[in-house]
């Protein structure tokens, strides 16, 4: 999940304040310090008075109300689905239309037969990308077949295909009326950051509601996920235009359409293929969440093994997802760059695509004449039962300590933390949350994260959210710590660095529901293995942050220092990371936002809290709950990031 | 809520309008679909994946159907009946309220296709080695004794329950409250992350209490004992908040789409002639969980080895209905 913040807008080394000398930095932290006192001292007058009413957890009333109205539109759709014109003739006519167009699609590569669609695929990989990508793509096709999960595979990648479509269909033309238009662009903005927080278990449900379960749902749910990057990129790219090819078109008489087509486009071209690419990451990672309301694929393999409790099983789909992942993000990415495309002659070009062409229907045909149609599963390598031994090695020699870790983090620093959140008088909980967004980043955070918190409140799930927060809270901290602990160790080597890149390219793709049995027999269940689930989650991208911050610091700063003694620890304290404060803000911001993306997934080992609401409203139908609890996770979302995002210079 | 749905029709009379004259309305349970299809709901439980994928074996290779295993939960399931998006659920637990929902009494879109012959036990399970430690604890008093041995770091003071996947059937925290016991549910989260748990308490003999069923191809890998609780009698289980009785034994059924039912189709004639024990089920199931076996390999391994059972299901063939 790409951050609501964009590196573009995060200013390097922000003028600090200056609020009447000394170190402004240090002060905030002594004033928010101060505020987590009162918090504190609230929880205990509240205790010693015996938890009086006035000052407990926020009344529900609201919220009970909220729930059992969104409850009661579902018993409406759910009484009139058959009836009502809008859907008959709306979401009937979308549902049977994508349905379709995933089933042809998936046809389609069925036809094909795996030596056809190895061979287009990767003639097409060679062609747009060089034979790097190639190799890749093969190599994902290989994976496939040897993990005999080929059908799925195809399955799962026409539900990418279908997805992605959609979301550029209308991702790609909103960005641009958002890149010509300012006002537009700011009024997009929330949404898209809303789009980006909500949790896609807790859309799940009234997608389904609409669209019907299976592949119809499936796919805009995926699109509905994968669609912010596209239009927020895309913007992005044609306001990047530069002004003065803009004018000058325009002198020449240009129409906004020719300026648009022959100038804006072109120039825009390369950022917009960014955002399609990232479009298509995002789709991948919805794949097994996706298969929740019956997408079918890979993710199903996923849950499958899960039902068995197979880890071997789980890794091997995974690991196909992560290959799919990968291939994907190589062919898209070097479309953009263009650069290792192989070098042919203009007068070949067309004999070279119609050869293949010839080829792969050759192929094709031969391969149907043979009856070959999927990649035969009884030739498949079993990754599986090696995976397997190894998790059961992992566990005998580490199972007990890391238990006992367990218990220590729950009893020490989770356990008091929860009670102290929920246990404090609400209101003292909403006014600390704005005092410490006015002290850590202005006024006008102050102004989002008290009133988010106030709105957790009005949906009626408190005490749930601030299990939550708790929880939260801790995983962040435990992933900045380590992850500015390896970030500085990867930028001091550069073989730890090569050796780390692809370890975390693995993470970031790997879908957290693999390894998230084996957080539970290490962590036992509960709220450490859902904390563990998040921290590995969100560790990649803080470790990346900080390692290019680092490595960004200009030499001759580093030369100076080193000339006048410093000392190495004194380089990196004083030198190195103060100048790389930009990054590091920036990783301890998207760490927070990437840890809450993990609310709902750490509900499925355990952490209960408003994770757990969105799973069951999911599976027991209960909208109102699935929905409030997702809204919440938003609201969390939006206190978290305003109060991390810093003193950020006013937007450009 | 009609003044709702009046607001709903005015914001998308454009669309509207433009469909009107263009074609005609599409229903859910209209939506195209190849009649040599057969699409069958695969909720998460192994026992489930074994019966539906016998079925299916049976459809695709004796009787030349197509057939889709569509993976939801319980009640999504339900709903993609109503939907029309699929046409049958294979193993059924209760349900009551869904089935007034979309009955014959409500929608009228799904129809109870009878029992199916599997009997379904829910309960609350301790392992053997601690029925060996405290004979008494498999008795509501004995428990209420005991429940300071389930305590754990995450549940603090009160007991450790540790509840089932969150789509599943449960009245727990009714029996809690209705039998005064000291204990605090834990959401497993998910059946995985459950099973997880109790084998690892399980392999270091420590005490675990938990939401469990029967059958469930785990019982042949743990011995596991069933707390007793005052026997279900209809009625009991009504306040959610209080339900001083035990779960209901369920007589597992089928659930059929009504139109699916009216095609009186031979898949559709098949599946209602379909009948089989537990045992049968664990014995597939047990190929699928212990074994690793893939799941449509133990089907064909029991549809080898079995043809005197199913045999009597095929339609025209000796069954008596």
């Amino acid at each position: 999940m790409t951050a609501m913040t964009q590196p573009a807008t995060t200013p390097r080394g922000t003028p600090a304040r200056d609020e009447g000398g000394g170190n402004p930095l240090r002060r905030a932290w002594v004033r928010a310090l101060l505020v987590v006192v009162v918090l504190v001292a609230g929880y205990w007058v509240s205790r010693l008075l015996g938890h009086p009413a006035w000052a407990g957890g926020f009344p529900t009333a609201v919220g009970d109300r909220f729930m059992a109205w969104l409850d009661s539109v579902y018993a409406w759709i759910v009484a009139n689905r058959n009836d009502s014109p809008l859907f008959l003739y709306f979401f009937n006519y979308v549902s049977v239309g994508l349905g379709s167009a995933v089933v042809l699609i998936n046809r389609t590569l069925d036809l094909l037969t795996w030596p056809g669609v190895t061979l287009a695929g990767v003639f097409i990989a060679w062609r747009v990308a060089g034979w790097r990508v190639a190799l890749v793509v093969l190599a994902a096709f290989a994976v496939f077949a040897l993990t005999g999960l080929w059908n799925a595979s195809m399955t799962t990648l026409a539900l990418i295909i279908t997805a992605v479509f959609i979301a550029l269909l209308f991702g790609l033309p909103l960005g641009v009326l958002a890149g010509r238009s300012e006002r537009l662009h700011r009024g997009i903005r929330p949404v898209l950051d809303f789009m980006q927080i909500m949790p896609a278990f807790a859309y799940l449900l009234p997608f389904v509601l609409l669209f019907g379960i299976g592949n119809p749902a499936a796919a805009v749910v995926t699109a509905v996920y994968a669609f912010p990057p596209a239009v927020r990129i895309t913007a992005l790219a044609v306001r990047g235009v530069s002004r003065g090819a803009v004018e000058a078109a325009e002198s020449m008489g240009s129409t906004p359409w020719q300026i648009l087509t022959k100038v804006q486009l072109p120039m825009a071209r390369r950022t917009i293929l960014l955002g399609v690419n990232q479009t298509i990451m995002l789709a991948v990672s919805m794949v097994v969440i996706a298969s929740v309301i019956g997408a079918g694929g890979l993710g199903d393999a996923i849950y499958q093994a899960l039902s068995k409790v197979n880890v071997g099983q789980a890794f091997e789909a995974g690991l196909a997802i992560v290959m799919l992942a990968i291939a994907m993000d190589r062919v898209t990415g070097a479309v953009g760059h263009g650069a290792h495309a192989p070098d042919i002659p203009e007068r070949y070009r067309m004999p070279l695509l119609g050869g293949a062409l010839a080829l792969v229907i050759a192929v094709v045909a031969i391969a149907r004449l043979m009856g070959v149609e999927g990649w035969p599963r009884d030739r498949s390598v079993d990754l599986s039962t090696p995976v397997n031994a190894l998790y059961g090695h992992v566990q005998d020699a580490i199972g007990a300590g890391t238990a006992a870790l367990a218990t220590w983090l729950l009893e020490g620093v989770l356990a008091p933390l929860a009670t102290l959140l929920t246990h404090s008088p609400w209101w003292l909980v909403v006014l600390a949350a704005a005092a410490l967004g006015w002290i850590l980043a202005g006024r006008r955070a102050a102004l989002v994260s008290g009133p988010s918190l106030l709105a957790v409140g009005l949906l009626g799930v408190w005490n749930h959210a601030m299990d939550t927060l708790s929880q939260v809270l801790v995983a962040s901290a435990v992933t900045i710590v380590l992850g500015v602990l390896i970030g500085v160790l990867m930028s001091r080597s550069d073989v730890f660095a090569t050796v780390l890149k692809p370890v975390l390219d693995a993470m970031q793709t790997l879908p957290p529901f693999v390894y998230l049995i084996p957080a539970v027999a290490l962590f036992t269940i509960g709220r450490v293995p859902a904390l563990v689930a998040a921290v590995v989650f969100a560790l990649p991208p803080v470790i990346r942050l900080v390692n290019d911050g680092i490595r960004g610091v200009p030499k001759p700063a580093l030369e100076a220092a080193r000339s006048l003694g410093s000392t190495r620890w004194q380089l990196l304290t004083k030198v190195e990371l103060p100048m790389a404060r930009g990054s590091l803000l920036l990783a301890v911001n998207q760490g927070i936002i990437l840890v809450l993306s993990m609310v709902v997934i750490g509900a499925l080992v355990g952490a209960g809290a408003l994770g757990n609401d969105v799973v069951v409203g999911l599976a027991q139908n209960e909208l109102g709950l699935g929905l409030a609890a997702g809204l919440a996770i938003v609201c969390l979302g939006l206190f978290l990031d305003r109060v991390t995002q810093g003193r950020r210079a006013p937007r450009a | 809520m009609p003044r709702r749905r009046g607001s709903l029709v005015g914001a998308v009379s454009v669309v509207l309008a433009v469909a009107m004259v263009s074609s005609c309305a599409v229903r859910t349970d209209q939506v195209a679909r190849d009649p040599n299809t057969v699409r069958m709901a695969l909720n998460g439980w192994v026992g489930y994946e074994a019966s539906a994928e016998v079925l299916a074996y049976i459809l695709r290779e004796e009787m030349d159907y197509e057939v889709q295993l569509v993976r939801t939960d319980e009640q999504p399931s339900w709903q993609a009946l109503d939907q029309g998006v699929l046409d049958v659920i294979v193993e059924n637990w209760g349900h009551e309220d869904l089935m007034e929902l979309y009955g014959p009494e409500g929608n009228g879109t799904v129809v109870d296709g009878g029992p199916n012959g599997n009997e379904g036990v829910i309960g609350w399970y301790v392992p053997a080695y601690l029925v060996e430690e405290y004979p008494e604890i498999t008795t509501v008093d004995g428990l209420r004794e005991h429940t300071g041995l389930f305590r754990t770091a995450e549940t603090g003071e009160e007991g450790e329950f540790l509840g089932g996947a969150p789509g599943f059937v449960t009245q727990d925290q009714g029996m809690i409250n209705a039998f005064d016991l000291d204990l605090e549910i834990v959401y497993a989260g998910s059946e995985a992350s459950q099973i997880t748990e109790v084998r690892r308490r399980y392999a270091n003999g420590e005490p675990v209490l938990f939401y469990f069923y029967e059958p469930q191809w785990l019982h042949d890998e743990l011995d596991l004992v069933k707390v007793e609780f005052p026997d279900y009698e209809p009625g009991c289980a009504e306040d959610p908040d209080h339900v001083p009785c035990d779960y209901p034994v369920y007589e597992l059924n089928k659930i059929f789409r009504a139109g699916f039912v009216e095609t009186n189709d031979p898949a559709y004639q098949f599946l209602d002639n379909w009948t089989w024990t537990n045992a049968h089920q664990n014995e597939v199931a047990g190929m699928i969980a212990d074994d690793g076996l893939d799941p449509t390999d133990a089907a064909e391994i029991w549809v080898r080895e079995n043809p005197d059972v199913w045999r009597e299901w095929l339609p025209g063939g000796r069954a008596e209905r």
